[in-house]
């Protein structure tokens, strides 16, 4: 009898615990099983599909269900609607400097040579198109009007202009593009992503083509 | 003094719409961050779908679990240059290849003929399994090295330049060995994928026929 005081409590306070677990789970559930249902509409088919999980901070490419690369997200920022989330398609992917394919004539020799092919630390140079000659920064445009620009923390930091026109773009240029837009379906929504990795943002813009179906939540 | 006004007057007000345009985009850009939330899409459901949810829930998982490859299959990461030989989840093999460079081939002449030398990307299955393999040239290796294309098939065959193994997946293309193994993990290939002696071999003789195939 002694105890009953403490169990009273610590009933108490499992039910003052509990209640709104329970009043948050059918929501989840229920979001779970539509990303579910949106995912396998994509994983049935061949071909590879993108999730961009924004509350998990990070980038994956899937095929049938299986994460084949994830890009752990360094940062990011958000501008305009929010209703970009939902299965989109890419649209196009643009580059100030976007990589060129060497063209070889045999009788004509080399035509054309691609960007950053004498880059440095390669032990040789090589007449192809590598991943070390990817855009370090680049936008992607989807078919909802969700724009994103994807960046390695290390093209941030290319110098004073550069710095004070991307500042220029996200605090002035966007939102005024924004407001002005905002009576326009879908558009307006912009996401910045910067990874920590180099890499990883030419990764993305090599692996990402024109075409590819993908999954924001 | 005048003429200083005038300017002075328009540029203030100019200054002080611009700034009036930045903040009403700040604050209607703010209220649509704040309105951002999962739960804004979902309605809240009834305490008796639950279990229904939790169902479908259930066999979409499963569904989804049932499209993954059975037994060992084939990921190949042409950026990186790597292949990985996995079952489930788990990988059971990592190594270094060759996929293609992206280069393009054309060929002299007006022939308006030209050749993309990347390595296919996608979903696909292995073909193929030969052992010694010899390689029949295609036109473009001839019209690459500034040759005449042969018109006898003779002519075209080489042995030794794929190695001990090859395992095709289609449209020509195969997984195979190679004699420059300095350029293992550059992308230097036609299009095909050029693997290392020993790993060639771990992969030929656990890979079935069939098993799947995954670049990207």
């Amino acid at each position: 009898m002694k105890h009953t005081p403490v169990m009273t409590l610590f009933l108490a306070a499992s039910i003052a615990w509990a209640a709104p677990l329970r009043a948050q789970e059918p929501e989840d559930l229920l979001r779970n099983q539509a990303t579910l249902a949106s995912e396998y509409g994509l994983a049935r088919a061949p071909n590879f599909y993108f999730v961009l999980d924004v509350s998990g901070k990070k980038l994956e490419l899937r095929v049938r269900g299986m994460v084949l690369r994830s890009w752990p997200l360094s940062s990011m920022r958000f501008w305009g609607k929010p209703d970009f989330q939902g299965n989109v398609e890419l649209k196009t992917k643009s580059a100030l400097k976007t990589p060129e394919r060497i063209v070889v004539r045999p009788s004509g020799g080399q035509e054309q040579e691609a960007p950053g092919e004498k880059g440095e630390g390669s032990e040789f140079d090589l007449e192809a198109l590598e991943l070390k000659d990817m855009p370090e920064s680049f936008r992607l445009e989807f078919d909802n009007g969700f724009h994103v620009s994807v960046r390695s923390s290390t093209a941030a930091s290319g110098g004073f202009f550069r710095r004070l026109w991307s500042s220029w773009n996200w605090y002035v240029g966007l939102p005024v593009r924004s407001f002005l837009s905002r009576g326009h379906n879908g558009s307006g929504a912009w996401l910045e992503l910067v990874f920590e990795e180099k890499h990883d943002a030419q990764a993305i813009y090599w692996h990402f083509f024109e075409g590819i179906n993908g999954i924001v939540r | 003094m005048r003429a200083m006004r005038w300017l002075i007057w328009p540029s203030a007000v100019l200054h002080l719409g611009f700034l009036a345009l930045l903040g009403a985009a700040h604050y209607t850009g703010m209220k649509r961050i704040s309105g951002w939330g999962p739960s804004d899409v979902l309605a809240p459901v009834p305490e008796k779908d639950i279990p229904k949810v939790l169902r479908n829930a259930r066999q979409l998982q499963k569904r989804m679990e049932a499209l993954r490859p059975k037994g060992v299959y084939i990921v190949i990461d042409t950026a990186e240059n790597k292949l990985y030989l996995k079952n489930g989840e788990g990988v059971v093999r990592e190594a270094v290849v060759s996929c293609g460079s992206g280069v393009i081939l054309e060929e002299p002449g007006g022939k308006n003929r030209s050749w993309v030398f990347d390595t296919p990307r996608g979903e696909f299955t292995v073909k193929s399994k030969i052992t010694n393999p010899y390689w029949v040239k295609p036109d473009w290796a001839f019209i690459e090295e500034g040759e005449p294309v042969p018109k006898k098939l003779d002519d075209r065959i080489e042995a030794g330049t794929l190695g001990d193994y090859a395992l095709g997946f289609g449209d020509g293309y195969f997984i195979h060995g190679t004699l420059y193994t300095r350029l293992l993990g550059r992308n230097v290939t036609h299009g095909c994928v050029r693997v290392g002696d020993e790993d060639l071999k771990a992969v030929f003789k656990a890979v079935p026929l069939g098993a799947k195939i995954y670049i990207y």
